[in-house]
């Protein structure tokens, strides 16, 4: 799938800003054998005066901006072409999730996706026992983590109504949860801190989703601005798997990664948004068109 | 011989009178005797010497120590049910002595065990060799808050990450040290140690000047030597504080200023370029090497903690260009964490081929099977606690440790099966105990050292001495400061002669370089409103001693003058009553700047400031209004002056100084503008010239200059016109413009700065004015320019 994205992301301030520093991980990832990116530009006003991009932790492209104009506004704007490469859908080869614990402690190696990373705590999503029971409540006896991990997510989208006005960023996943409402960093967060309640490592990935659903298909929430879904360790044989538990669908040729980590706070678009000295009102808008369909 | 049956007699007297009921408990080893109640050789000189005092003489030697201790203001902070508050500095006098032979061993231990932290540091940010091979889980390292991620394969621009560590040790029951705690990620203490040691000295001044104790200065030499290494060019070393509600900000500011490093904190700094910049007075300054007393997290809110309010944004950028260099590198708090100690022994000799010299507390990591049985099966000596914690067993109690207690539903190993990786188990600790006086007697008490180390170029060195904390009581948890523990100096006791060196001074193998002192942005910032905020409470005192001058003159209360005066009292939310409320905030907001600033002033400055603030509460709520409420607000009024007075005669003429001075001259002007409009004016009760000419503490220079009775045109003479009289409006605005001329800065471009032309305005304007041209309007013209000049100050220097 080739696809064409612009997304546009705006902060306007209520006071005057004098100067701003800012991490974006906005641009889509290029992943071998997942997706390619043909082309990207990103514009940020006003004009950094510095302006430099590294690789962070979790192999996300970051661009660091520093801004020393004084501003009111602040605008990032993306443009890019995406080859999205069209997957067959997994085979089931997961262990068991008794099996699962054998089988993180025997991964010894430290690399990035190593499941370790994705078990404990992290700044966003912390284990709760009601969202555990929850989990657990989902299972069958016997039930792979794959299946588990599907079971959660059709639970999620069953239980939870997408509701925009619900949550703001800062919601903490277990007040999203109580509610059972929210959008898609809601259900993400949540399905992930039912997954590690449960001993399954689960990361965070953020991303794009077409905006038009290809003919005959019904439209998918969280088209109009950043989407997020979840990625679960289905132990190493079968590895890493996406699913959206918004849309209660496995990820595949609909999505576009942006960045990936353990939650929202690790792969944030926008980083160093000024709080204080007034609130700022934000805008979002993501373009996502098909271009061979 | 005589000299040997004086020595019998001591000891005996000695034995009689100090160590009546010195009884160490059973199983224990005591620092000051042995097993057979022998007197240690190490401790043998002082024990004599203590014996020989009376029990008068060791109570003005300690009240000596005490003094020093409360002359110099050393707190530390106490978190309770209610809040933080300063606590007195609860030095045990009796030091504990360790010969330099015991200390030149463990100096060795604690040195191999820095290069082993080094070793290990460098692995979890680089390799992970030690999780591959099977030395390390890599869940411990995973779950820790302290592995900071984005440092993860950043190379210290120095090329190490550990340049200062500090140890706590304790002896065990066979006599061996054990190390309890590793410390790495901002080492507190060694301030303290130094306090510790002058008190100490103090105390035993005659004793210490003959006997061969290891002097602390040569540790704070090296540790120069190692900051002024990072330093290249023109670059700044400082210390990078969470500021003054940390608990150990006292030693941030003595540290600051006995190792003249600029004391900073987060906001002060700026990343321009991939460069860490200090805003200074003089604009942004390079800085080259971080003292980071702040915990790692907190450094950055756009790449760690984001919730900090303390950090820089950008640091963590600048540390991965290696622009700038951290003592210790932002990510060593992850070597603090408890479970490391149940590797740490394999990983030495893995790493290093060889055993650890100093073993640490027994440790299991209740996440690995064979550990658990372990700890079930020995469950009576174990103590179990957070894995990630870097608490030390004694200090774990109910209110720290909650979510890490077994639930009451669970028996131990359904506990430790389905929490264990979240609990580390630690053999319990029995620490030698050491003597402390208590009612005249000297009585054991357990013991922990913290020894501190530094990085050299010839390798880690320990400093003589430490941080010792001892036990109020018998239990080894009462030996947390938290819970009324003491703290004791630590003498290394030689049998040779040692080296005196007590000041910095000393000539270092380093290039010796002048250092050059900044004042940042910040600390100008409250030097200023200090200076405004203590004029203004000065102000409000006076208007408030008018008040009751007069009632007790008047003893009428519906006066019209005294209306008159309490309805401008009620500007500045000051009741005549007695909780003036608006004054005891206005004394606070300038002791809140000063707090900011400590290390700017001397300790009697402060002293003289805190005392304003401590009386006004005291003296006033006491008092019946009328003469007797004149008299105490006299009493505080003297204060006041007592501080202007060191400000004057003792501050050093800085840019800091000034800064002081034109807030206090832009307040006394500006509130001179605001009482003439009110008290000189033409409907105003009669006796207002009077109010008007004391609060500008003015009366006896009128009588001199016109002796007759105060009218308009002379009371706006002297104190609005007149240019020698240092309480007229035109002589502070002369001032003003004298060191806003002589600021950092200001003449460079051969042209003025706008704070310094807006004064230059105001002062040929007031000189333009005759006393019956000076009427309300232009009084408030003048003020409106006095405070254009404050905001025009504000965005040149603060900002």
């Amino acid at each position: 799938m080739l696809y064409d994205i612009r997304v546009r992301i705006a902060y306007q301030y209520e006071t005057l800003a004098a100067a701003g520093r800012h991490i974006l991980r906005l641009t889509p990832a290029a992943l071998p054998r997942e997706q390619a990116v043909l082309a990207s530009s990103l514009d940020i006003h006003p004009e950094p005066r510095e302006r430099s991009g590294f690789i962070d932790f979790f192999g996300n492209q970051a661009i660091e901006a520093a801004i020393s104009t004084p501003h009111m506004r602040f605008e990032a704007l993306l443009h890019a072409r995406v080859e999205r490469l069209i997957l067959p859908p997994p085979q089931d080869a997961s262990p068991s999730l008794a099996e699962l614990r054998a089988d993180i402690a025997n991964y010894a190696a430290f690399d990035l996706w190593a499941p370790h990373h994705y078990l404990a705590d992290s700044p966003l999503v912390a284990v709760q026992d009601v969202m555990t029971d929850y989990a657990r409540a989902q299972l069958a006896p016997d039930m792979s983590i794959f299946q588990a991990a599907n079971a959660i997510a059709r639970a999620l989208h069953r239980d939870m109504q997408f509701d925009p006005d619900a949550t703001t960023v800062e919601t903490p996943p277990l007040e999203a949860f109580t509610r059972r409402r929210g959008v898609c960093q809601d259900f993400t967060h949540i399905m992930i801190a039912c997954l590690r309640g449960l001993g399954v490592p689960a990361a965070y990935v953020s991303g794009f989703l077409r905006t038009i659903p290809a003919p005959g298909q019904a439209r998918l929430d969280g088209a109009d601005a950043m989407h997020a879904w979840t990625r679960v360790w289905c132990g190493s044989s079968m590895g890493w798997i996406e699913f959206d538990p918004t849309n209660a669908i496995l990820v595949a040729a609909d999505h576009v990664v942006a960045a990936r980590g353990r939650d929202y706070s690790d792969v944030a678009p926008i980083k160093g948004v000024l709080r204080a000295g007034g609130s700022q009102d934000s805008l979002q808008s993501v373009d996502v068109v098909a271009l061979d369909q | 011989m005589p000299q040997t049956q004086t020595m019998q007699q001591l000891d005996l007297e000695f034995a009689t009178h100090l160590l009546a009921g010195y009884r160490p408990p059973a199983g224990v080893q005591d620092e000051l005797m042995d097993s057979m109640g022998e007197v240690r050789p190490v401790w043998r000189d002082f024990a004599h010497f203590l014996g020989r005092l009376t029990p008068e003489d060791t109570g003005l030697r300690f009240a000596r120590g005490d003094q020093y201790l409360r002359d110099s203001g050393v707190y530390f902070r106490r978190y309770g049910q209610n809040g933080a508050d300063a606590r007195e500095w609860p030095l045990s006098h009796i030091p504990v002595l360790l010969s330099d032979k015991e200390w030149t061993g463990l100096g060795a231990a604690l040195a191999q065990r820095s290069e082993l932290l080094e070793a290990v540091v460098a692995d979890l940010y680089g390799d992970n060799r030690m999780i591959a091979e099977g030395w390390l889980p890599p869940s411990l390292v995973a779950a820790n808050p302290e592995w900071l991620r984005p440092m993860v394969g950043v190379k210290p621009r120095s090329g190490h990450f550990l340049h200062m560590l500090a140890f706590e040790i304790g002896r065990g029951p066979d006599g061996r040290w054990w190390v309890m705690g590793d410390r790495a990620q901002a080492p507190s203490g060694a301030g303290f140690a130094l306090e510790n040691r002058v008190a100490t000295r103090r105390v035993f001044s005659d004793f210490f000047a003959h006997a061969n104790i290891h002097r602390l200065a040569g540790f704070f030499t090296q540790f120069q030597n190692m900051l002024s290494a990072h330093t290249n060019g023109d670059g700044q070393a400082a210390i990078l504080s969470p500021g003054p509600f940390t608990d150990t900000y006292y030693e941030h500011v003595y540290l600051a200023r006995y190792l003249s490093l600029m004391l900073l904190e987060g906001e002060d700094l700026a990343v321009v370029d991939g460069r860490v910049m200090v805003r200074t007075v003089e604009g942004l300054r390079p800085v080259d090497v971080l003292w980071r007393r702040l915990d790692s997290a907190y450094a950055d809110p756009l790449e760690l903690n984001e919730q900090s309010q303390l950090g820089t944004p950008g640091l963590a950028g600048a540390i991965r260009r290696g622009t700038v260099s951290m003592v210790n590198a932002l990510g060593s708090g992850v070597l603090e964490m408890n479970a490391l100690q149940a590797f740490l022994p394999r990983i030495c000799e893995n790493l290093r081929g060889e055993p650890l010299l100093m073993p640490n507390v027994a440790t299991w990591w209740c996440g690995e099977k064979n550990a658990r049985q372990h700890v079930l099966a020995n469950l009576d000596r174990m103590m179990i606690g957070p894995a990630l914690s870097n608490r030390l067993p004694f200090e774990i109690s109910s209110e720290n440790n909650a979510g890490y207690e077994r639930p009451p539903h669970l028996a131990h190993d359904a506990w430790l099966e389905a929490h264990g990786e979240k609990l580390v188990a630690q053999e319990l600790v029995t620490l030698s105990t050491t003597p402390a006086f208590q009612n005249g007697q000297l009585t054991p008490r357990p013991l922990v050292l913290r020894v501190f180390a530094v990085r050299t170029r010839r390798g880690w060195r320990m400093m003589p001495g430490g941080f010792a904390r001892v036990g109020r009581s018998e239990s080894p948890s009462a030996i947390a400061m938290q819970n009324g523990g003491a703290v004791a100096d630590v003498w290394v006791v030689s049998e040779n002669s040692v080296d005196t060196q007590t000041s910095l001074m000393e000539p270092s193998d380093s290039t010796p370089r002048q250092r050059e002192t900044v004042l940042t942005s910040r600390s100008a910032d409250n030097l200023f409103w200090l200076g405004r905020y203590s004029v203004r409470a000065e102000g409000m005192l006076r208007l408030l001693r008018c008040y009751h001058t007069r009632l007790g003159e008047i003893s009428d209360s519906e006066a019209p003058l005294l209306n008159y005066i309490s309805s401008q009292l009620a500007r500045y939310g000051v009741g005549p009553g007695v909780q003036p409320v608006g004054l005891i905030n206005g004394i606070n907001a300038a002791l809140g700047c000063a707090a900011k600033v400590r290390e700017q002033f001397s300790i009697d400055g402060w002293a003289a400031l805190s005392d304003i603030a401590t009386n006004t509460r005291e003296l006033l709520s006491t008092r019946e209004p009328g003469y007797e409420t004149a008299r105490a607000l006299g009493e505080l009024l003297q204060k006041t002056a007592t501080f202007s007075g060191l400000v004057q005669e003792n501050m050093f003429r800085s840019p800091g100084w000034r800064f002081l001075n034109i807030g206090r001259q832009l307040e006394r002007a500006m509130l001179m503008c605001v009482s003439l409009s009110y008290f000189a004016e033409a409907n105003a009760p009669q006796g207002a010239f009077d109010v008007v000419l004391e609060l500008g503490d003015s009366v006896l220079t009128h009588r001199r200059r016109f002796s007759l009775e105060a009218r308009r045109n002379t009371v706006i003479g002297v104190l609005a016109l007149e240019q020698n009289n240092p309480q007229s409006i035109h002589f502070l605005i002369d001032e003003i413009y004298d060191h806003l001329r002589r600021l950092p800065g200001a003449d460079t471009q051969g042209q003025l700065t706008p704070p310094a032309f807006a004064a230059k305005q105001a002062r040929s304007e007031i000189a333009a004015y005759k006393a019956d041209t000076l009427d309300s309007k232009a009084l408030s013209r003048l003020h409106d320019q006095l405070a254009e000049i404050s905001s025009l100050i504000d965005s040149a220097y603060f900002r």
